[in-house]
């Protein structure tokens, strides 16, 4: 799979400073999952990490209980002798119902088991619950919809997971990221075939305007 | 010394960059470093794994306090990051990375892991690393490290801030935004440029 929506810069930077909220976090999760790309900007920004890190100046105060930690730093090395560990083989690639991993701990392991919602006409979600402030949804369009135009109060990170849309950015298939800020304003048609999946992390309300907005807030929650 | 506790005017950073400006031969240190964690790879070098404890402990237990750990998280979580690259140490390969950059990376999922105990950091990330990284030539991976610390010396100062407190605060960029009264757009697009300067030059692996 090689995505051609990616994540914005500044959400690899948050991913590689642990700046992102666990929601986002999730959803750029999924992403990097599936795109060697981002892996490769990760490694940068992480790189950037370690370049910091290494320039940090410790104070002579810290190195003053530098004798007590080492001791046992020396202890534990014969504690632990390093070993061979083989490299883990995550079950993540397992059977076509398992979810990406990434969304276990708030949406369970299984496609088949995900208890939608209805939201409207073609439109089914669920919400995640225990999320920190930040909303986790997942959204199943049918084919062929055409989504009300709306904007965000903040920012939006989806991640494609089945079907495809259009907006005005492009055409979203799956393995696309869509790392949309507050200013973009689209309105996405789901394509023809099967329906639309989408995971997204919501820092703010979605905002969509007049008769559409007023049916949907109140049951959205968002 | 809490670093969160210096006045917002005089960034702490700025001051640790004018000092360690003045270290040794900073343009041989990723080199060094990778020789000593070979050294403790191939032959379990316990002198070597000091030489790596004595230099890189301090300021791993530095970067976690400045992300929120105690003083006593902070020795706990450094002593086990450290204690992981002795027991790892077959798996740390020179050519793919520094051991700064492993050092940040086990840290900092030890930290979101322990202290702010979100779920997914543990299981996540090691294996890209290993997958996909091509190994490239020794050298040429020093050549990088070197030329990233050059190049973050160059940003504009805002930048560098900017990156600094995202890095050693982790905090949001909306938190950044709040605390400098600064719109977010205008932080993440320093944010932006400031990664687009460091990633241009570097080489993408396919
Ligand atoms: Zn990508």
């Amino acid at each position: 799979m090689s995505p051609r929506h990616h994540l914005d810069e500044t959400t690899v930077l948050g991913w590689a400073s642990g700046a992102l909220s666990p929601e986002m976090a999730a959803v750029a999760a999924t992403h990097l999952d599936v795109c060697r790309h981002c892996r490769s900007r990760l490694a940068t920004a992480e790189g950037i990490g370690g370049t910091l890190l290494e320039q940090q100046q410790p104070s002579t105060d810290d190195a003053m209980r530098m004798p007590h930690l080492r001791e046992h730093m020396l202890a534990a090395l014969d504690a632990h002798p390093n070993r061979r560990v083989p490299p883990r083989r995550e079950e993540a690639t397992a059977g076509p119902d398992n979810l990406p991993r990434a969304l276990h701990p708030y949406f369970g392991t299984s496609w088949r088991s995900l208890r939608w919602r209805w939201l409207a006409p073609g439109v089914r979600m669920i919400r995640a619950l225990r999320t920190s402030g930040h909303a986790l949804i997942l959204l199943r369009i049918d084919p062929g919809m055409s989504m009300p135009l709306h904007s965000h109060g903040g920012i939006e990170l989806t991640q494609v997971l089945a079907g495809s849309y259009d907006d005005e950015l492009g055409h979203f298939g799956v393995g696309d990221a869509a790392d949309l800020g507050p200013e973009t304003l689209h309105r996405p048609v789901t394509s023809a075939g099967g329906p639309c999946v989408c995971v997204a992390a919501l820092d703010a309300p979605l905002r969509f305007p007049g008769w559409f907005a007023r049916m949907l807030q109140p049951l959205v929650g968002l | 010394m809490n670093i969160r506790t210096l006045p917002i005017g005089v960034s702490p950073f700025d001051q640790t960059r004018a000092m360690s400006s003045s270290g040794a031969h900073p343009t041989e240190d990723a080199g060094y470093w990778s020789w000593q964690m070979a050294a403790v790879s191939e032959r379990r070098d316990r002198d070597s794994f000091m030489r790596i404890y004595d230099h890189f402990a301090p300021r791993v237990r530095l970067y976690l306090r400045g992300l929120g750990s105690t003083e006593s998280q902070a020795e706990e979580l450094a002593q086990e990051a450290l204690l992981r690259l002795w027991q790892r140490a077959d798996r740390f390969d020179a050519m793919r990375g520094s051991v700064s950059t492993w050092l940040f990376r086990i840290a900092r999922n030890l930290h979101i892991d322990r202290v702010r105990r979100e779920p997914l950091w543990q299981s996540i990330g090691e294996e890209w690393i290993d997958e996909d990284i091509p190994p490239a030539n020794t050298t040429e991976r020093h050549v990088e490290q070197t030329d990233l610390a050059a190049r973050i010396d160059t940003l504009p100062a805002v930048q560098a801030r900017l990156l600094r407190m995202s890095y050693f605060e982790a905090k949001s960029h909306q938190e950044i935004a709040d605390e400098l009264v600064m719109p977010l757009g205008t932080v993440k697009s320093h944010l932006r440029r400031a990664f687009l300067k460091l990633q241009s030059g570097l080489k993408e692996f396919p």
